[in-house]
C-alpha cells in the first residue's frame, strides 16, 4: 500500500531504565495523555506512536517500551540498535534506579548505534516528600555523561511533552537537517534504519 | 433455459412416486422444486460408495451415490455434454442437480444408478436412464437420517475439495450454496467404489500412471469435478486451492483474490503454467506446489487443511480486507462513508490505524457469523471436525468406551463429577489419570463450585494422582510446616539483619521489586483491589496508598519463593503466575506450593541467559515452518521469524491476552499435559492461524506484526482457540507421522548423501536450529523443515527437528538445579 504518508519523518525512540521507574507511565502520558497509578508490569516489548510537529514538519515518533528488569536485558538490548534516540529513565524517589543509570548508559554505548541521541529523565518529580535524588545530582550525572537532562512527572504531567519534543528535535537536527541530500528524507534514512534494527535483532537473539 | 433444445421422450419412470413420500419430511428445505410431472429425471453420472459420516464412529457411516441429474426440462439439450464451453452454460445450470442419495433409499432405481456408474465413458450414456426425481433442496437440515439431497447446480456457490491421502483419510467434497449453507461432507471410499477402481485401472493401462494429471492420485472427487465442468464453469479459487467456485461472478473472483484464471480450464493441474504465472505470489506459489508433488508431500500439504479458515472463505462474507469492506453491502453506511473519506484513506496508510483495525473488525464479524452458523445447522465445520477425529482410530475407541459425546466432554467438570472420580472410602482415584485429564483438558473445571480449589492441587503436583485421602492430609500438614519454615528463614534474616552486605543488598532489591510488582498485578480483581489496611512498612513507596491482606500475602509468598529457589530468584512475570493460584486457593501455604509446582515447568523461561525462551521461540519457528510454510515465508519477509511478538504470551502463558476467567480455564487445560506438555505452543499457533490472513495481507514489517499481535490482548476467543489448537495438534501429529513414514521408505532417487551427525553428540537445550538429527533418520541439513522446499527433488532432506519431536511428549521438562545455576539465576551480571 504505497500512498501519501501523513508524516515527513519517522523517528524511533527507546525507553530504558530500572523496573518501576515509570517508563510505561511516561509513554502513556505522552501518547495518550493519561495516567493510571496501578499500571501493569511491562513484559517483553511494545511501542506506541505519536505524531508531532517540529519546524512545520510532521514527525512520527515510534516509541519503544521495554521490560526494566535486568534479567530481560538480553532481549531488550536487541532493540537498542534501531533506536535514534534513547530516554534513560530513573525514579527520583529510588536511589538504586539512579545509580543504575551508569549501567544502562554503558549498555547503550555497547549496543546502540553510534551517535544515538540520549536524554536523562528523572521521573516522579512531583513526589517531593519521597525524593532521594536531588535535581542537582541528576544534572551532575547528565553533564558527566554529556547528555541533556530533565525531571518529569507522568502523574502530574510535568515536562513529559518537553522531554520527548526536545529529544526528537535533537535527532531531527542530527540526522535530517545535516543530511545534505535533497531527496525526500522520510524514506531514505529512517525506514531502512528501522529495517536494519529488526534484522539485526533477529540475528542476535535466536 | 438452454435454447439448443432437443426432443426428449423419456419412458415413464417405474418409481416415479418414490420420493413423493419424503417431501413432507423436508419441511425445512428453503425451496422445493418439482418437475412438472412425476415421470423422472435423467441420470447423467453417478458414483457409488460415497459416504456421509454422521458421527465419528465408522459404523454409523451411510453409503450412497453421488449423482449428476438433469431435471426434466422440455427445452433442455439432450446431449449437453457435447458442448463444453457454451455461453449459455450459466442458464443451463438450473436444470442440473448435484445429488447425494443413500443406497437404502434408492429402491428399484438402484440398478439404474449402478448401470450409469459403470457405463464406461467420459460422457453420459446414450440412453440416459430416468430415475425418480429427488427432493430438491438448497439448504441442509439437521434432522438426523435425512441426509439425502439434490441441490440445483445453479445454487452451488463453491465446492470444498479435499483429496484423499493414502492411508490417512478419505477424499471429501463439501457443497456450499449461494445462500451460505453447507451440506455434510461427502466421503469417497474409493477402495470400495467399482467405477473409481475401474477408472484407476484404465489410467494405469493407458498411461502406466496411476496419478491424475495434476500429480495427485486419481480419486472419485476428480470425477465429480469432471462431470460438473461439462456443464458449468468451475474455477479453482486463487486464494485457496481447495475451493472450487461454481459459475463465479466477477465479484466472487474479486473476493477470492482477483484471480483471472481461464474459466474453461478443464484440468486440476492446468495451474502449473499459463495465466497463473502472473498472479499474486501466494496464489502462484501454492498452485505450483500443488502440482507435481509426490503423494506424501501432498499429504503433508493437505494436512494443513484448516476447516475454520475454510468456513469463512467459502461463504460470501469472508475475512475481507479494508478495501473489500468499502464495497461490502453488509457494512453499516457510516463505516463505509468513513472508509471513503480521504482523511481516513491517508490514515489507512499507518498500520496502527483504520486499515488493520477494520480488517480485524471484519474478522470479528466473520467469526460471529461462524458461531451463529454452527449453532443453527450442521456445518462443514462439524463434519470436518468429526473427520479429524475419525482419522485416529484410538479416539473413536476411546469415545465409544466412555460413551460420552465430544459435546459432553466439553462441559466443565463439576465438583460432583470430580468427587465421583474418587473412591469414597480410600479417597483414591478410581478412574484413570488420563480420563480425568482428558475431561479437564476438554471441559475445564466449573469456575464457581469450588472444584478448582481441590483439582488444581493435583494438576500442580501438590498431590499425587494416586494418593489416598489420608496421604493427602499428611502432605498438606508437612507442606504447611515447610512453608512456615521457609518464610521464617527470610523473615528472621530481615529482622535481625544477619547475612553479608552484598546478600542484604540483593535481598532489599528483590523485596522492593516484588512489592512494586505485586501492587500492579491484577488489581482489577476484587480480591486484590482494596487498599484498606495501612502498609506495614512506613518507608515503603506504597505506605501512603495502603494495601490489603491479599497483596501482603502475595509479597510474602514471592519472597518465600525467592528464598526457596535462590538460584533463580524473583523475576518479573512471576507475580502474574502466582495471582490466579492464590485467588483460587486463598491459602498462602497451599498457593505457594501450587506456585512452586507451576514454576517447575516455567522456570526455564526466567533464566538470565533466556535460553528457555529462545528454545521455545525456536520451537515455534519450526512449528510454523512445518504447519504453515506460506505464512512462515511471509513472516520471514517481514523480519518476524524471531517470533518475539510471542514473548509475552509464552512467558506468562497468555495471562495478558485473555480475561481473568479465561486464563484460569486455559491454564487448567495446559496443566493436564493431555496432548502435549507444550500445548501452549499450539495455542500460539492457533492464534497465529486465526489471524494469518490479516497478517499476510496487511503486515509487512516486524513492528507492524508486533503491534498487531500485542493488541490482540483481550479480544481472543478462548473456546474456539482451544479447539483450533487441538485440531492443529492432531494435524501436527499426522504430519510428523507422514514424514516418518516417508523417511522409513527411501525414495529411489539419487541423492547426495551427507555424513550423518553423530547421534550421540550432546546437545544443549538451546543449541539452535542446526542440531543433531535422530540417528535412525536420514541426515538433514536443517532441523526444521525448510519452508521453501515443498516440491520434491530438492537435495535437502526433510526431517523433524528434535524441538518439534519434543512437542509430542506429554512429559514436562523440569530443569535441574544445576541448570538453573548455569544458565543464570541471581548472580549479578
Amino acid at each position: 500500500m504505497a500512498g501519501t504518508r501523513n508524516y515527513d519523518f519517522l523517528i524511533k525512540l527507546l525507553l530504558i531504565g530500572d523496573s518501576g521507574v515509570g517508563k510505561s507511565c511516561c509513554l502513556l502520558r505522552f501518547s495518550e495523555d493519561s495516567f493510571t497509578p496501578s499500571f501493569i508490569t511491562t513484559i517483553g516489548i511494545d511501542f506506541k506512536i505519536r505524531t508531532i510537529e517540529l519546524d512545520g514538519k510532521r514527525v512520527k515518533l515510534q516509541i519503544w517500551d521495554t521490560a526494566g528488569q535486568e534479567r530481560f536485558r538480553t532481549i531488550t538490548t536487541a532493540y537498542y540498535r534501531g533506536a535514534m534516540g534513547i530516554l534513560l529513565v530513573y525514579d527520583v524517589t529510588d536511589e538504586r534506579s539512579f545509580n543504575n543509570i551508569r549501567t544502562w548508559f554503558s549498555n547503550v554505548e555497547q549496543h546502540a548505534t553510534e551517535g544515538v541521541n540520549k536524554i536523562l529523565i528523572g521521573n516522579k518529580c512531583d513526589w517531593e516528600e519521597k525524593r532521594v535524588v536531588p535535581v542537582e545530582r541528576g544534572q551532575q550525572l547528565a553533564d558527566e555523561l554529556g547528555i541533556p537532562f530533565m525531571e518529569v512527572s507522568a502523574k502530574s504531567n510535568i515536562n513529559v511533552e518537553k522531554a520527548f519534543y526536545s529529544l526528537a528535535a535533537d535527532i531531527k537536527k542530527r540526522i535530517i537537517d545535516t543530511s545534505k541530500t535533497d531527496q525526500p528524507p522520510a524514506q531514505g534514512v529512517n525506514v531502512s534504519d528501522q529495517n536494519n534494527s529488526i534484522s539485526s535483532m533477529g540475528g542476535k537473539c535466536c | 433455459m438452454a435454447d439448443s433444445a432437443a426432443k426428449l421422450t423419456p419412458p415413464p419412470s417405474p418409481t416415479a412416486s418414490f420420493y413423493d413420500l419424503s417431501d413432507d419430511e423436508e419441511g425445512e428445505y428453503n425451496t422445493i422444486m418439482h418437475s412438472s410431472s412425476g415421470r423422472g429425471v435423467k441420470l447423467l453420472f453417478s458414483k457409488s460408495k460415497v459416504y456421509v459420516h454422521p458421527t465419528p464412529s465408522s459404523k454409523d457411516n451411510i453409503p450412497g451415490f453421488i449423482a449428476l441429474i438433469q431435471q426434466k426440462n422440455p427445452t433442455a439439450d439432450a446431449r449437453p455434454g457435447t458442448s463444453s464451453s457454451g455461453s449459455s452454460k450459466a442458464d443451463r445450470a438450473t436444470s442440473y442437480l448435484l445429488a447425494w442419495l443413500p443406497e437404502s433409499s434408492l429402491g428399484d432405481a438402484f440398478d439404474s444408478y449402478v448401470k450409469v456408474e459403470l457405463s464406461d465413458g467420459s460422457s453420459p450414456p446414450k440412453n440416459t436412464p430416468l430415475v425418480p426425481q429427488p427432493p430438491t433442496s438448497t439448504s441442509h437440515t439437521t434432522s438426523i437420517g435425512t441426509y439425502a439431497f439434490a441441490v440445483p447446480v445453479s445454487e452451488i456457490y463453491s465446492l470444498l475439495i479435499r483429496p484423499p491421502s493414502l492411508g490417512w483419510w478419505f477424499g471429501s467434497v463439501v457443497i456450499n450454496t449461494r445462500a451460505g449453507n453447507s451440506f455434510p461432507a461427502l466421503f469417497f471410499h474409493d477402495d470400495e467404489c467399482q467405477s473409481t477402481i475401474l477408472q484407476k485401472k484404465k489410467l494405469v493401462r493407458e498411461s502406466f500412471d496411476p496419478f491424475s494429471e495434476h500429480g495427485g492420485a486419481f480419486w472419485g472427487g476428480d470425477e465429480v469435478l469432471r462431470w460438473l465442468k461439462r456443464y458449468v464453469v468451475v474455477e479453482k479459487s486463487g486464494a485457496d486451492p481447495s475451493v472450487y467456485l461454481i459459475e463465479p461472478s466477477a465479484e466472487d473472483k474479486l473476493g477470492f483474490g482477483g484471480k483471472t484464471s481461464t474459466p474453461s480450464s478443464p484440468k486440476l493441474g492446468s495451474k502449473i503454467a499459463g495465466p497463473m504465472g502472473i498472479q499474486g505470489p501466494s496464489a502462484a506459489s501454492s498452485s505450483n506446489r500443488d502440482a507435481g508433488m509426490d503423494p506424501v508431500t501432498k499429504a503433508l500439504k493437505q494436512a494443513r487443511w484448516s476447516f475454520l479458515e475454510k468456513m469463512s472463505q467459502v461463504t460470501n462474507f469472508t475475512r475481507r480486507t479494508a478495501q473489500d469492506i468499502v464495497e461490502n453491502p453488509k457494512v453499516p453506511p457510516q463505516v463505509r462513508r468513513l472508509m471513503v473519506n480521504p482523511e481516513v484513506q491517508t490514515l489507512q496508510d499507518e498500520f496502527d490505524s483504520a486499515r488493520v483495525y477494520l480488517a480485524r473488525w471484519a474478522m470479528g464479524i466473520a467469526e460471529q457469523s461462524e458461531r451463529e452458523r454452527s449453532q443453527r445447522i450442521y456445518t462443514a465445520q462439524d463434519v470436518l471436525e468429526m473427520e479429524d477425529s475419525d482419522v485416529g482410530e484410538f479416539e473413536i475407541l476411546d469415545m465409544e468406551a466412555n460413551n460420552l459425546s465430544l459435546a459432553e466432554k466439553r462441559k466443565p467438570v463439576s465438583i460432583k463429577e470430580w468427587k465421583s472420580f474418587f473412591d469414597p472410602k480410600t479417597g483414591r482415584l478410581q478412574v484413570t489419570v488420563d480420563e480425568v485429564k482428558e475431561r479437564i483438558f476438554l471441559g475445564g473445571l466449573n469456575p464457581s463450585d469450588g472444584v478448582r480449589k481441590e483439582a488444581w492441587l493435583f494438576l500442580l503436583g501438590f498431590y499425587d494422582w494416586d494418593s489416598r485421602a489420608d496421604e493427602r492430609r499428611a502432605i498438606m500438614n508437612s507442606k504447611r510446616d515447610e512453608f512456615v519454615r521457609l518464610k521464617g528463614a527470610w523473615w528472621e534474616r530481615m529482622v535481625d539483619g544477619s547475612g553479608n552486605a552484598e546478600e542484604t543488598e540483593w535481598w532489599k532489591e528483590q523485596k522492593g521489586r516484588i512489592e512494586k510488582d505485586v501492587h500492579r498485578t491484577d488489581r482489577q480483581i476484587p480480591l486484590f483491589e482494596g487498599e484498606d489496611i495501612p502498609h506495614p512498612d512506613p518507608d515503603s513507596p506504597f505506605a501512603e496508598v495502603g494495601t490489603n491482606v491479599h497483596l501482603e500475602q502475595m509479597k510474602d509468598m514471592l519472597l518465600t519463593y525467592n528464598e526457596y529457589n535462590r538460584d533463580l530468584g524473583y523475576v518479573q512475570g512471576m507475580s502474574d503466575l502466582l495471582a490466579p493460584i492464590y485467588a483460587v486457593e486463598q491459602d498462602d501455604a497451599v498457593a505457594f506450593w501450587g506456585f512452586v509446582g507451576f514454576m517447575d515447568r516455567m522456570e526455564r523461561n526466567f533464566l538470565r541467559d533466556q535460553s528457555g525462551m529462545r528454545t521455545q521461540l525456536l520451537t515455534l519457528d519450526h512449528l510454523v515452518q512445518l504447519m504453515d510454510p506460506t505464512l512462515y515465508l511471509h513472516l520471514q519477509s517481514a523480519d518476524s521469524t524471531n517470533f518475539f511478538f510471542f514473548f509475552r504470551m509464552l512467558l506468562v502463558w497468555y495471562k495478558r491476552e485473555f480475561e481473568w476467567a479465561d486464563v484460569l480455564r486455559l491454564w487448567e487445560s495446559l496443566w493436564t499435559d493431555y496432548m502435549s506438555s507444550n500445548f501452549h505452543l499450539f495455542i500460539a499457533l492457533a492464534i497465529l492461524e486465526k489471524h494469518r490472513d490479516v497478517i499476510m495481507e496487511h503486515l509487512k514489517h516486524f513492528d507492524e506484526v508486533l503491534k498487531y499481535v500485542n493488541e490482540l490482548s483481550n479480544i481472543i476467543d478462548l473456546p474456539s482457540t482451544l479447539i483450533r489448537a487441538q485440531t492443529l495438534f492432531r494435524r501436527f501429529q499426522r504430519t510428523v507421522e507422514a514424514v516418518d513414514k516417508r523417511n522409513n521408505f527411501p525414495i529411489p532417487t539419487v541423492r547426495q548423501r551427507k555424513p550423518a551427525d553423530k547421534p550421540s553428540s550432546p546437545r544443549p537445550s538451546n543449541s539452535g536450529a542446526t542440531s543433531a538429527v535422530d540417528g535412525r533418520r536420514r541426515p538433514g541439513s536443517s532441523a526444521g523443515i525448510d519452508a521453501g522446499e515443498e516440491a520434491k527433488g530438492k537435495t535437502k532432506e526433510k526431517v523433524i527437528s528434535p524441538e518439534l519431536r519434543q512437542l509430542l511428549s506429554t512429559k514436562v521438562e523440569v530443569l535441574d538445579k544445576k541448570a538453573t545455576k548455569e544458565h543464570g539465576g541471581v548472580v549479578a551480571a
